[in-house]
């Protein structure tokens, strides 16, 4: 063997080992890699499953949550109505006489939604008006008429203190809905579109509503009577696109008059 | 040589590396973006620490309660460095995880089948 041969040959020997040990690092960091990604796979399954489950859980909660807050402001509305001895269909006939004008008035359909659970407050104020007004059978002297157009405020200052949607489309609802469009009607005369819109609806369902109803100093009305008023009133108690939007969908209306009625 | 110290973040654990006393420790989340950029100095301390005069004892406490593949690619990176100076350094390494996190667990399992001669502890905090 000359010495070139050796040379090679000895190149060759370390080559060998240095090649050996590349592969053995390379195989080595290939089992690693494929660890980690065994145990990271694993992992993700877990951290995703957790993640479905607690999400599935606050969505659960959230639920009830609204639902809970809309029986309550359902129940308050109740109460409102027990105190001057209506029945409890009156709040959802206007409940749903208000979605309705809503919607057709055009807000966005969230907003309706938000009415339709906030307009069964309107009269909650009622609940600190003394029995004897109340239910007084009969027409108001001057000072107990006074003191029943409080009933107003008094809902706006109940639920007013809430920074809820909810409670604050209530608390408009409240204070508003013996506002007038012409500007005569109170707490605070308010006229035309400074009337919140949530407080002109319910104002028209509301009156709807307790017109076609036996009061403790009334009876029913026929609906001739009704519509008669309902159109005199167009632009004077009432927004007089809502009186349009009332008329042009009175099927509707009617339906859920039907559907809801006083059972005794 | 200077101390490295590293204040946690969301995604990344608090590091200190006191070469005076030869502990090391790191505590905390791993799941940064770019695990590597991260834990570059991290690594080139640790190099500089072997290869100049290193403590009598070299302690590394790991408590790392949640890291990302990457970090597990890094942590084994990390204990070759380890592997690589145990010959001529004395080296303990304390793996330290709560008793319900599975995760870590296993990688501290994992770490002891790669580095057989490295010593690595598991301690289970409950």
């Amino acid at each position: 063997m000359t010495v070139l041969e050796d040379k090679l040959l000895a190149e060759l020997k370390s080559l060998k080992v240095e090649s050996t040990a590349t592969i053995d690092k390379l195989s080595k960091d290939l089992k690693r890699q494929m660890k980690i990604m065994a145990r990271s796979d694993k992992r993700q399954q877990k951290e995703y499953d957790e993640l479905q489950t607690k999400l599935q859980e606050v969505e659960e909660l959230s639920s009830e949550v609204e639902i809970t807050q809309r029986e309550v402001v359902f129940t308050m509305g109740a109460i409102g109505e027990s105190r001057s001895k209506e029945t409890g269909n009156h709040v959802k006939r206007v409940a749903e006489y208000s979605f309705l004008l809503a919607k057709f008035y055009g807000l966005p359909i969230k907003d309706c939604l938000l009415l339709k659970d906030a307009s069964p407050m309107h009269d909650i104020g009622k609940v600190a008006i003394p029995d004897a007004i109340l239910n007084k059978p009969g027409r108001f002297d001057e000072a107990e008429r006074k003191i029943m157009d409080t009933h107003a405020q008094l809902g706006y200052d109940i639920l007013s203190t809430s920074d809820r949607p909810l409670m604050k489309a209530a608390s408009i609802v409240a204070y508003q809905h013996h506002e007038k469009y012409n500007g005569k009607g109170y707490p605070n005369k308010l006229s035309g579109e400074n009337i919140h819109i949530y407080g002109r609806v319910t104002a028209l369902a509301d009156v709807f509503d307790a017109l076609g109803s036996d009061r403790c100093y009334k009876s029913a009305w026929d609906d001739e009577k009704i519509f008669k008023l309902l159109k005199e009133e167009r632009g004077e108690h009432f927004d007089p696109n809502l009186i349009d939007i009332f008329f042009d969908n009175l099927d509707e209306f009617l339906e859920i008059r039907d559907r809801l009625q006083d059972k005794f | 040589m200077e101390n490295l110290s590293i204040e946690e973040t969301k995604y990344t654990p608090k590091i200190s590396m006191n070469a005076a006393t030869g502990v090391i420790e790191m505590t905390g989340k791993s799941y940064p973006e770019n695990t590597f950029e991260f834990y570059a100095p991290v690594m080139s301390w640790l190099d500089e620490y072997f290869s100049e005069k290193a403590a009598d004892i070299t302690v590394v406490n790991m408590e790392i309660i949640y890291f990302n593949s990457s970090s597990s690619k890094l942590f084994f990176d990390f204990f070759d460095v380890l592997d690589e100076a145990k010959d001529d350094n004395k080296i303990e390494v304390n793996w330290i995880y709560d008793e319900d996190n599975e995760s870590a667990e296993e990688a501290g399992e994992d770490f002891i089948e790669d580095f057989e001669n490295l010593t690595i502890k598991l301690v289970v905090k409950s």
